[in-house]
């Protein structure tokens, strides 16, 4: 065979594998049973993706057609996706979301029914509902190194007052403009640090600026699963900064069908902090698939019989 | 108001320009990061591009070697560096250097090898050795090359620096990473005109001290030939 005919066969062939490739890729249209598309999408941080896959496979065995937009962003980024109708849902938390829906007026309290209540409130003109908030409760907390807490004797945030200008603290760039964080601090504790590094929210870099001495009060995630591992302290919100940061579904008016709420209240009602934990230690620590996690509780709390 | 409005509304407001997080401070870190990694670059590149090209060996390896170098991503590099030599300089200065040498080696191979073959023999023949020969006769005909090649380096550098961001890094990137977590659109716009304004100046004081090191003879060649005799003083 001449060398140019070979070419062209091999050409051929290759369009045509990449044709296939791109239909067999495409997003996979609803089967005739399904009762509708739900996209779900979590936050940038593991906990979230576990919490949308939890939502995600009960409304998915439920019958509706599920896609997923994980690690998506901020709130910065899913609120205005929400309301625009590009996703359906989000795993929320009632006061955090309280307090970015009304924009910093500090409503939020530590009762999560009220706190849900005053959210929704703020969410029924924009088309959204948040639904009933879950025992478990995920929140801002800062932490020290064992050796910062050792020198300075803390126990709690209101021991940071005295010597929050020697300190430096890191935590995500949002943190100077969210009221439960760093101007959180300043009002209700009078903490002013000496300097704010921008990292990312209780990720990757603060771990490493923790690590390398860079930083001394870095903002974790109460549920997180690796804190004891990396020797780092919790202290006590004993001023009650951080309210009722309860887990709650929030989603669009147009897809809370009773169906849709009885799917998802299920998941919330069963939900408990220990759970976040474990679930987050699995996947954080053990380096599993959020999805294989989510699916293991699922199947583990019958769900799915 | 539109965006442009915010952002110029953004650059004008005098807080911006001072503190730790102002506009000279960055401008300085992200300055430095790039200078750093530019003579870093050159260090390790330009010897070799020199040295192969004077030569004339293993240009083909060389060349290819510096295209696959080009293709590697400098934010793949730079969180892998992340992981490996953990917060700080390192990482950032590691994906940077990476990015700044193809340009060189392959400018600094090629322009060597582009030196007429006539004049080195010339050279050769007035008396030069081999070191010499480099120094005095090469090297200023490749000097418009290398200089380019340099140049084009330090542009990619400039506008790549602001990756720095990601890794809790400084420089005028933070504008942008910063500006996209806390959704001000402004800051992040500002952020991204910073450092194209950046990248442009670098390009243009580059081209300037190109034409102060550009030898004299060779200048004097791209003058026309009008203007050529009133200004050419015998020795």
């Amino acid at each position: 065979m001449n060398p140019k005919a070979g070419s062209t066969w091999l050409l051929a062939a290759l369009a045509v594998l990449v044709t296939v490739a791109a239909a067999c890729g495409s997003t996979s249209t609803p089967s005739a049973t399904s009762k509708g598309t739900i996209t779900v999408a979590g936050f940038n941080f593991p906990e979230s993706s576990i919490l949308a896959e939890l939502y995600g496979q009960e409304l998915a065995h439920g019958g509706y057609t599920v896609n997923y937009k994980l690690l998506l962003g901020t709130r910065e980024v899913i609120s205005p996706a929400i309301q625009s109708g590009q996703i359906d849902l989000y795993p929320g938390y009632a006061a955090t979301d309280l307090e970015f829906y009304n924009k910093g007026a500090g409503e939020a309290s530590g009762d999560p029914v009220a706190t849900t209540a005053k959210l929704n409130t703020h969410l029924q003109p924009l088309g959204l509902v948040a639904l009933d908030p879950s025992a478990a409760v995920d929140q801002n907390a800062f932490a020290v190194t064992k050796a910062t807490q050792s020198k300075y004797n803390l126990t709690k945030l209101s021991d940071l007052a005295p010597i929050g200008n020697q300190l430096v603290l890191g935590a995500g760039p949002e943190c100077p403009t969210r009221p439960f964080c760093q101007p959180g601090l300043e009002k209700t504790y009078g903490i002013h640090f000496k300097a704010f590094t921008p990292l990312d929210t209780d990720g990757p870099l603060t771990r490493a600026a923790f690590k390398n001495g860079s930083i001394q009060v870095g903002l974790v995630f109460s549920s997180d699963a690796d804190l004891g591992q990396l020797g780092l302290v919790v202290l006590q919100d004993d001023k009650q900064l951080e309210n009722a940061d309860n887990v709650v579904p929030i989603l669009r008016q147009a897809v809370a069908s009773s169906d849709v709420k009885t799917l998802l209240n299920s998941i919330d009602s069963k939900l408990t902090t220990a759970d976040l934990v474990t679930m987050n230690s699995q996947v954080e620590l053990l380096h599993q698939d959020a999805d294989a996690v989510a699916r293991a509780y699922l199947q583990q709390h019958n769900y799915f019989s | 108001m539109s965006i442009l409005a915010n952002v110029v509304q953004w650059l004008t407001n005098p807080t911006h320009w001072q503190g730790t997080d102002g506009i000279p401070v960055r401008l300085v870190e992200h300055v430095q990061l790039s200078a750093e990694s530019v003579a870093l670059g050159a260090l390790i590149a330009l010897p070799i591009g020199v040295g192969l090209g004077h030569f004339g060996l293993f240009g083909n390896v060389a060349i290819n070697i510096s295209n696959v170098g080009r293709a590697i991503p400098s934010f793949g590099i730079l969180v892998i560096a992340f992981q490996v030599f953990g917060l700080g300089e390192a990482p950032i200065i590691l994906a940077l250097t990476a990015l700044a040498i193809p340009p060189m080696v392959t400018n600094s191979y090629v322009a060597l090898r582009e030196v007429d073959p006539d004049v080195k023999e010339a050279a050769r023949g007035m008396g030069y050795r081999p070191l010499a020969q480099l120094f005095h006769v090469e090297l200023p005909l490749a000097v418009p090359l290398i200089m380019a090649g340099i140049r084009t380096s330090a542009v990619q550098v400039v506008a790549t620096a602001a990756l720095a961001a990601l890794i809790a890094g400084g420089g005028l990137g933070r504008y942008i990473i910063d500006g996209l977590a806390q959704q001000d659109y402004a800051k992040e716009f500002a952020g991204a005109l910073l450092v194209a304004a950046l990248a442009l100046a670098t390009e243009v004081a580059l081209w300037g001290l190109e034409q102060l090191l550009v030898p004299r003879g060779i200048r004097l060649l791209k003058t026309p030939t009008s203007r050529r005799a009133a200004t050419f003083k015998t020795a």
